[in-house]
């Protein structure tokens, strides 16, 4: 019991109540040191730290102390001595001096603190503007389905009365580099003779190069390059002769190749789509 | 401009309608010569405020009037805004001594004498200006005013008189404390006139007036209590010349002359837009005031705003008409419950003023009575009526007029008159001015006072139970910065 209590530590005065020394024969009863704790006078000078204090609502000073016989006793502080704290670390220049009139530099004041509110006001809508944009465009078609929808050609891969072909967007793209004979030849076409009049001028932007999606506007199939009567395709599948320009001269296709938009990015390169 | 002209016609007819033919006109100016004086008449029938200076600056200012009783008293510029934070409450102080005994007079034998004449003796501080006066009956005019300068030259401050006052002024302020709306008042300076003398209380602090000493005391009447800054001032059954002979002999001592530079200028006071809460649960109620700078005493907008505040009225919970009443803002506060009582108040000193509302009310409707009054302040700048403004101008007139009943409130009225503006403003002046005052312009300076202009300087305060309160709305105002200060 008393080997428990001395174990117990802090627990020791809980415990101790429940055992009692017992005298025994040769030893006397020890009784236990009275810890009385020092009495820690207080301080008044030292700030008395307690909420109130701490938090900046203590009454400093001023203290009216009131103790009556049918009166509640009151400390009170009075209001008179509440003094408003010096805030000049907070004041702008203009209202530093204690003397002067505040009147004079309201307007100038106001303007900065409108103007302040006004910048922040419109880089916010700014920000927010762009953030916004951002989240709901990521809902669009992300960079790799983007991709998908240009092809960049290097055009020094084919050479001249070459036409190559390359899928692009699911579709037969041609792009031929046509020699000086076949594009006289076909600037001296009739325009009015044609099913679908277009001049081959019109149709390319660099007369050497024609680019033309490669699907035979009548069923759809693939044309043939360099074969058929013009000098240009062939559309195997229900006989549709286009020439060196695209354009329909014979046959049951109604309209010329399609034309898709391309740009020449330099010498070499042309991005289609 | 035709509508107007139909309206008018309309009306007309109406009225010749409801009353039938108008009594012959002769019958109605025989009914009215026979009646009393009429308003105008009874104004240009006060008797004149004469003034005369005397060679050391004291200005003495009597109205006759015939009465068998008067009122005399000194008005002296001096108060708590002359002083500084170590002398603070030095005013106040002086005051409770001035009573206590001159050197001529020790003891309670003043006091006595003065009762021995059948004559009441008064005294107050405010901030600005200090006055004693004596009422009595108009044949010991001459002994008053020896009294007076006896109290005002010689007191007698003794040590033992001192220590006494001590105790009774700190009971006093134990008691002032219990009035929320002083107390309301008080912060109300002090927040808004932060960092100079005029947030100082009347009072002052516990600290001073546990230590202020004979020397303090009798260095400010040194410095504050002297002729130039002071206004013999009386009213009743006195004649104006026997009164000046009266100050000539006792109000020409040594004593009254400033001593070479040590006339005192008044700084001017920084109006700072801030707020101040002192908040305790415990009351039951919330004290508010808020308030923008004003105009100072001698500003011709004081007329116009004090027509505002006539607009805007008064109310308390004693008012019967429920809500019929005449001021659009009791309405809207007995409707929704908003206020226990309201009251606007333009308080000026020389060179600044405060212009706003004081309320008290329920902790949770605070905020709506907050936005109601605000609310009213930019009805007044835009859409006030024509009846709206006559009526405040013929409330505001009577109120002058009422003021003045009875040779002391003359008194005071003349004593402050002429420290304020330099001369006493008759009610004829006040009237004409009042009269001249179209709805247009007096909206052009209420709207610079209370909207434009001071967005950025507002005090507010509150006593007692705070519930939610924002005091930086303001409904037209776009915003309101610059309410802490800056």
């Amino acid at each position: 019991m008393l080997s428990v209590a001395a174990r117990a530590g802090p627990f020791a005065p809980f415990v101790s109540a429940a055992a009692h020394a017992v005298p025994g024969p040769l030893r006397p009863l020890a009784p236990a040191a009275a810890h009385r704790d020092r009495k820690v006078p207080l301080d008044l000078k030292r700030p008395l730290l307690c909420r109130e204090s701490l938090s900046g609502r203590a009454a400093r000073g001023g203290l009216v102390a009131s103790a009556s016989l049918n009166a509640p006793a009151s400390v009170r502080c009075v209001h008179n001595d509440v003094a408003v704290p010096d805030f000049s670390a907070y004041r702008r220049q203009d209202v530093q001096d204690a003397s002067a009139s505040s009147q004079g530099s309201s307007d100038s004041r106001k303007g900065f603190s409108y103007l302040m509110t006004a910048a922040t006001g419109v880089a916010t809508a700014y920000v927010a503007k762009n953030v916004v944009t951002q989240f709901i465009s990521s809902l669009s078609a992300s960079a790799d389905v983007l991709a998908l929808s240009k092809i960049e050609i290097k055009l020094s891969d084919i050479p001249e009365g070459k036409n190559m072909a390359f899928k692009w967007r699911g579709k037969p793209l041609f792009v031929r580099h046509r020699t000086q004979a076949e594009i006289s030849q076909e600037a001296g076409v009739d325009v009015s003779q044609l099913r679908d009049p277009q001049h081959d001028l019109d149709r390319v932007k660099k007369p050497e190069w024609v680019i033309l999606v490669g699907v035979c506007t009548h069923l759809g199939c693939v044309p043939i390059a360099n074969a058929g009567d013009f000098g240009g395709y062939y559309c195997p599948c229900h006989g549709s002769h286009y020439d060196a320009s695209g354009r329909i001269r014979k046959g049951p296709a109604p309209l010329n190749l399609e034309v898709p938009f391309y740009q020449f990015i330099g010498d070499d390169t042309v991005v289609v789509g | 401009m035709a509508a107007r002209s139909v309206c008018r016609a309309g009306s007309a007819a109406g009225r010749a309608l409801l009353w039938g033919p108008r009594p012959a006109a002769a019958l109605l100016t025989l009914a009215r010569k026979r009646g009393a004086a009429t308003y105008a008449q009874t104004l240009q029938n006060i008797p004149e405020t004469q003034v005369t200076t005397l060679e050391n600056g004291l200005r003495v200012a009597s109205e006759e009037s015939n009465q068998p009783t008067c009122t005399v008293g000194v008005w002296i510029e001096a108060g708590s805004r002359y002083e500084d934070t170590k002398t603070n409450g030095a005013a106040f102080f002086m005051e409770h001594m001035a009573f206590k005994g001159t050197k001529k007079r020790p003891g309670s034998a003043f006091e006595k004498e003065v009762e021995s004449l059948g004559a009441h003796l008064n005294g107050y501080t405010s901030r600005e200006q200090t006055a004693f006066y004596i009422k009595a009956l108009s044949k010991d005019m001459p002994k008053v005013v020896e009294l007076l300068s006896d109290l005002v030259q010689n007191c007698a401050l003794e040590d033992s008189q001192i220590e006494k006052e001590r105790g009774v002024i700190l009971q006093e302020l134990k008691e002032m404390d219990s009035n929320l709306a002083d107390v309301t008042f008080d912060y109300l300076h002090a927040t808004a006139y932060q960092g100079t003398s005029l947030a100082h209380t009347v009072e002052g602090t516990t600290e001073n007036i546990k230590r202020l000493t004979r020397a303090d005391l009798a260095s400010y009447v040194d410095i504050h209590f002297k002729a130039p800054r002071m206004v013999l001032a009386a009213a009743g059954g006195i004649s104006h010349r026997e009164l000046v002979d009266a100050a000539k002999q006792h109000f020409t001592g040594a004593p009254l002359t400033h001593k070479g530079d040590s006339v005192p200028t008044l700084k001017h006071c920084r109006f700072t837009g801030s707020e101040i809460r002192a908040r305790d649960d415990a009351l039951p109620l919330a004290h508010i005031a808020l308030a923008v700078e004003g105009p100072g005493w001698a500003d011709p907008d004081n007329v116009v705003l004090n027509v505002a505040n006539a607009i805007i009225g008064r109310y308390d919970r004693t008012f019967g008409g429920g809500t019929n009443q005449s001021s659009k803002l009791a309405t809207l506060a007995v409707k929704h419950n908003l206020c226990h009582s309201f009251e606007p108040f333009n308080t000026s000193y020389s060179d600044t003023g405060l212009f706003g509302f004081h309320f008290v009310s329920d902790p949770l409707s605070v905020d709506d009575m907050m936005f109601c009054a605000q609310g009213e302040w930019m009805r007044l700048c835009t859409s006030t009526t024509e009846s709206e403004v006559t009526r405040a101008k013929n409330y505001l007139r009577n109120a002058m007029v009422a003021q003045l009943d009875g040779t002391t409130r003359v008194c005071e009225n003349i004593g402050s008159h002429l420290l304020h503006y330099g001369r006493r403003i008759p009610l004829e002046e006040w009237d004409a001015r009042i009269s001249v005052l179209l709805n247009n312009s007096w909206i052009t300076t209420a709207s610079a006072v209370a909207c434009t202009g001071s967005v950025s300087r507002m005090c507010c305060l509150q006593v007692g139970s705070n519930g939610a309160v924002d005091c930086d709305r303001f409904p037209l105002a776009p915003n309101v910065m610059g309410t802490r200060a800056s």
